[in-house]
Order: C-alpha cells, then structure tokens, then sequence
C-alpha cells in the first residue's frame, strides 16, 4: 500500500514538474467590471483572441499558452493584489494589465521586483519608463505631434484647450502649449475639467469669449462626453474645430448624437476603418467570436498587438524566461498589426506605429482623413534609453 | 467684459442650479419625509434614463418617453420598497447599507442589459443669441421644468390627502395608525414617487448627460450635500441650497475655471454644514 502510495505521489509529482515546466502562463489583469470597463472588458477579449490565435497555430515552445484573469473592478488596490497573487501563486511569465496611467505606477514597482516582462496597452500621457514595462499605446506627444500640426493649417492658430484635471490632462496640455509655440500658434485659453462636471455651459461661454479656431478637447468618461453634445448644441460647431487625441478610445462616437458627433477629428493609433489586410483579418476573427455590435477601441488593439510582440519575443528567444524575453523584446521587433507595421524601439520600449486622422460621421463611426507612417515616440525616446540605463525606473514629465 | 457675457452667465447658473434641483427632488422628498436616506437614487435616476432611452429607440417620442421612465422606476420603487425598505424603518445605517448594496446590483445590471455604451439621443439643436454668445436652448428649458417639478410636488404634499397622510405616517406614526391611516401602504407610494421623481429626472436629462451605467455617481454627491444642507424644509431647503451652492459654483467656474467652482460648491456646503449643522431650514415654520 505504501509502495503504491509513493509510486502515485511520485509519477504526480513528475507529471506536475514536466507542466510547469513547458506551459507558458500569461497573467491578465483588466477591469471586467466598473466604471472602467468600456476599456478593459475589450482589452481582456483581444488578450483571449490573441492567446487563441497563437495556440491555433501551435502555441508557443509546442505548448499551449495558458490565461489566468483577474478582474481589478475599476479599483487601485485590486491592481497589486492580483499582481502579486498573478506572479507568486500562479507563476505567470508575463503580466498584460491596466487601463489608467495610476494603474500602470501601481504596477511598474510590483513587476519590477518579480523582474517579469509587463506590457501596458492604452494610449496615455507618455513617459514612462522602466526595464520591465512595455507601452503599446500611443503617448500623448507622438499623437498630439501630429495632431496640433494638421489642425493649425485646417483651422486656424488660436486654440482652446479642455483637458480632465489630472496628469493625462496637464500633460497632454504642456504638449499643446509647446507645438503650437513650433507652429507660430497661440493658446487662447484652457480649462481643467472634474470628472464628474456634468455641465459645461461656464467652459462653453468662456470658449465663445475667447474666440479660439479650434478647441482640443480631450474629455474622459462617460460625463465629460457630455461637452461635446452642449458644445453642438450651443451651435459653436459651425465655426470653432473640435479635435482630439481620445474622443473614440471609449467608443464616445457611439454615446453622442450624430449631429454632434459628425466633423470631429480624433487621432489615434487605431480606428476601425484603417484599410489593411491585417486589420481586415483582425476584423474578421474579432466579430466571428465577439459579434460586430459594440466598435473595436484602439486599447483593444494595443492589447493584441502587445501579446503577439511578447509571443514573437518568446518564439525569439526560445524560452519564456523573463530576462531572455526582455532582451528579445529589445532586439528590434516588428509585428504586422491591424494598425500597419508597429516597431518596438529598443531603448524607450514604446512603439514606433503609425497615427491616423480620422472625422466622425452621422453614422456613430470614423473615417480616415490622413494617416502618418512611423510616428515615433520622440520624447520617450528621447529622455529614456533602457538598454544604455538598464536600472531607470521613473516616469518622465515635460 | 460685456453685459452680455454677465448675462449668459446668469442665465446658465440658474441652468446649473435647476439641473441640479431636477436631480436632487426625489431624494428631498424621500430623506425629506421618510428619513431613508436612499443611496440608490443615483441608479434610479440611471433606470429613467435608460427606460427613455429604450423608449425612443422603439420610435417613441421623446417627451412620451420621459411618462414611460416616471412609470418604470415607480414601480420599480414600490417594489424595493416592499421588499427592502419598510424592513428598514428607523435604522438609518442599515438602509444605507442596503440602499448601497441595491445601487451595485442596479449597476452591473444595467452594465449586463445595455452593455458599457449605447447611443444617445442628442440635444435638440436649438440655441439661444445674447449679443455674442450662444447658449443651448434645452438646459435653459430646465429652469422651467425645475419649477414645475417643485409646484407638482409641493401641490402633491400639501394640498392632498395622500400629501397629508404621508407627513403624518412619519412625523406621528403611532398616531396616523390609530386614526386609521394605512403607514405601510402610504410609505410605499412615498417611496415609489421618490423614485419616479428620480426616473423624470433621468430622462428628462438625457439629452444633457447620455445613459451609462456610472452616470448615477455624477448627481449622487451634489444631490446629497444639498439634501443635507437643506434640512428638515426638505423642498424650500433643496431649492435655495441647489441654487446658492450650484448656481453659485457656475458663476464661479464662468470666472475662474471649473475646478475653482467645484471647490466653491464644497467649501459653501462644508461651511454652511458647520453654521447650521441641523440643515439651513432648522428654524424655518414651513410644510416643505
């Protein structure tokens, strides 16, 4: 009896070591659930059809690759719970996780310490900058470069800034500031915004008061998107531009009315409009699993794009180890995603990847209006070289 | 600075203010007469909406949706009520609770039924010309409904049988039973008309604040601190502290900037809480 006892523990055992041993494990932490979860329910669909992706076409290592969720409910402290019980207890190799930017710091220390390969997939205020940490959002520099520059010669040089009062905000607002200086531009005024400001009548007469020819507005949550109806409603769309860096990243295009949504420029790093095969094919599985009622947002997209650049890292590699991943990570990848060819830069660990215009239409979408090739991330790149100082661990601000 | 900005600006703090009010009635009505302070008045306000919203969808007009939203969250009142609420009688911290725990549940209903984001209806696209500015006509038009809203309500409470017999369940209980006023019966339509109260404000606000899930949280703060501010006057009180604190804040964001009015609307609220710790209305000789 003792005999066989010892001859089960021992061939458990074994059989347990051989799974930990060449099952991939890839941690996700989004919030399923909240006020957040516009973003992250689609964020933690494109990681599931991501993984599926990859294990239809064999896996990785000749394995499968294994998910283990966790839904952070909208709240901070659920963040570094899940991390660590992510990394401890279910031993994962790479950690996919958060939407807002107090998220992400919240992470970047508990990665650091674990030394496991972390990708955050949102667009935000850029500067972040730490060996494990991995952006493939677009930064608000690489999106408003281009932006400010296509607006001025549309509409005019006075511009009007209404941005959310925190660091996506004031950050995104010094950037305005400073390429409209490059452009010979003027910011007539700007407001800083609560996010639970429902009405926007003192911003709308202060913008009327100071006559801008274009506003950037970058409303945040479902409150803020109230602006853009008031803003229409006052009649001011005739003659004041209105653009932005994330009108769309919610899916604010499907919320507001099509009179006030028709002739708004947004840039971001994806639309669903983009013209390509990849995206096509994205597309294509997205809706034969998920349906096409709800639009694909660009965070869904940054998250695909983050697992197959991780996935392509491993394959690389030959191993999930994290120190062989992060050094692959490093070696100049390139992925053919839904939003063109994206390049991770080596020493930023942003993405170099295109930045489209798009105007919204009466009909709850987008259209692309002019699509810049290779927009890179100038100044993480700038300020952040992670293979000349591998132990930088800050966040960089203008 | 021109008499007409003075102007727009007036005219949009009394907007402000009214919007306010509109959010904050039924759960003056509510903390006013029955003492229950209803953490979930921020969801019923969403559930009008979103029964609006639904409405229009199925090509009901717009101002025959806003019947169908008062009639929905009404019901839906009646019900929490009778299975919730008049448990609860005279334990303030439990119906917080459990007005709380019911708020989640309506929240991530509401997310499983509508999903994170449906289409709003828009604003209808009429503005009003003072000088050089333009405001949008329809929160102008919620002055009006505001003062609507208060006269149906004071008209309901005051000169109305039931009115009567629903300030008498609560202020004397025992008493309104003995001379044969049925208390259950009438907290239940005073609950049931707090929500529907809720539910008018949430469609008739659609087209300022678009249907989510979350936008009960939007309301649920200021509404509360007027209510508290307001005092045992529930009515009157909510009106002037809605008006002093809200239209006040809007004066202060057209100035300054938005965050400034916000500060104004809490410090106001913080130092009248600390003048009259009772509400303002303590010493006031009045119904509502």
């Amino acid at each position: 009896m003792r005999k066989l006892l010892l001859a089960i523990a021992v061939v458990a055992s074994a059989g347990m070591t051989e799974i930990a041993q060449a099952e991939t494990k890839v941690g996700a932490i989004f919030d399923l659930t909240g006020g957040l979860n516009i973003y992250g329910i689609q964020q933690n669909e494109a990681l599931n059809l991501a993984i599926e992706d990859i294990n239809g076409h064999g896996g990785l290592l000749g394995q499968p690759v294994k998910v283990v969720s966790y839904d952070a409910q909208s709240e901070l402290p659920k963040y570094t719970q899940y991390a660590n019980t992510a990394i401890l207890r279910d031993k994962i190799d790479v950690l996919f996780a958060g939407l807002t930017s107090s998220s992400r710091e919240a992470l970047r220390p508990v990665v650091r310490k674990a030394k496991l390969p972390y990708f955050y997939s949102s667009l935000y205020e850029g500067g972040a900058c730490d060996k494990e940490t991995f952006v493939t959002g677009p930064s608000a520099s690489q999106q408003l470069s281009v932006l400010i520059d296509w607006a001025v010669k549309k509409y005019g040089k006075k511009i009007y800034i209404m941005a959310p009062d925190y660091n996506f905000g004031s950050i995104s607002a010094h950037w305005v500031h400073e390429y409209a200086k490059k452009l010979g531009a003027e910011v007539v005024g700007e407001d800083f915004l609560a996010l639970s400001i429902t009405d926007y009548a003192p911003t709308i007469q202060k913008i009327q008061s100071t006559k801008p020819d274009f506003v950037v507005a970058l409303p945040v949550g479902a409150n803020q998107t109230g602006f853009l109806e008031q803003f229409a409603a006052a009649g001011l769309k005739k003659s004041i531009g209105v653009v932005s860096t994330n009108y769309g990243s919610g899916n604010q295009q499907v919320v507001v009315s099509p009179a006030a949504g028709e002739g708004l420029i947004a840039d971001q790093g994806y639309f669903m409009a983009v013209d390509n095969p990849a995206n096509a094919a994205f597309i294509k599985l997205w809706t034969a699993k998920y349906g096409s009622d709800t639009p694909i947002v660009s965070e869904a997209v940054d998250t695909w794009n983050a697992v197959h650049l991780w996935a392509e890292a491993v394959k690389k590699a030959g191993t999930a180890e994290s120190a062989a991943v992060i050094k692959a990570l490093e070696g100049g990848l390139t992925f053919e995603a839904p939003n063109g060819t994206v390049k991770l830069e080596a020493g930023s660990h942003h993405l170099r990847q295109n930045i489209y215009i798009a105007e919204g239409d009466a009909k709850h979408s987008f259209k692309i209006v002019e699509t810049f090739k290779d927009v890179a991330p100038s100044y993480e790149n700038e300020k952040c070289d992670l293979v000349a100082h591998p132990d930088t661990a800050e966040q960089f601000t203008p | 600075m021109g008499l007409d900005y003075l102007a727009t600006v007036l005219l949009s703090a009394l907007s402000s203010a009214s919007i306010l009010l509109i959010a904050t009635i039924g759960l003056a009505v509510v903390f006013g007469l029955m003492g229950v302070i209803n953490l979930a008045h921020g969801e019923f306000l969403m559930i009008g909406a979103y029964a609006a919203l639904t409405a229009t969808q199925h090509g009901v007009p717009f101002v025959l949706s806003i019947p169908i939203a008062v009639i929905v969250t009404v019901v839906i009142g009646a019900i929490v009520e009778m299975l919730i609420i008049n448990r609860l009688y005279g334990r303030l911290f439990d119906t917080m609770l459990a007005t709380w725990g019911l708020s989640m549940v309506f929240y991530q209903l509401a997310v499983l039924m509508f999903g994170t984001v449906t289409p709003g209806i828009g604003m209808p696209a009429y503005s009003l010309h003072i000088g050089r500015y333009s405001l949008a006509a329809y929160p102008l038009l919620m002055i009006f409904v505001a003062a609507a809203m208060m006269a149906f309500v004071y008209m309901l409470m005051i000169r109305t049988p039931y009115g009567r017999k629903a300030r008498a369940a609560i202020q004397v209980p025992d008493m309104a039973q003995a001379i044969g006023i049925d208390s259950r019966k009438t907290n239940t339509m005073t609950f049931s008309i707090g929500c529907g109260l809720a539910g008018f404000a949430g469609a008739v606000l659609l087209p300022i604040v678009p249907a989510t899930p979350a936008m009960g949280f939007a309301f649920v703060i200021k509404a509360f601190l007027a209510v508290v501010v307001a005092g045992p006057v529930a009515l009157t009180g909510a009106a002037i502290a809605a008006l002093g604190a809200g239209g006040g804040a809007s004066v202060v964001a057209s100035f300054f900037t938005s965050v400034v009015g916000d500060v104004f609307f809490f410090s106001i609220t913080a130092a009248l809480l600390w003048l009259y710790p009772q509400g303002i209305s303590a010493q006031w000789r009045r119904k509502m």
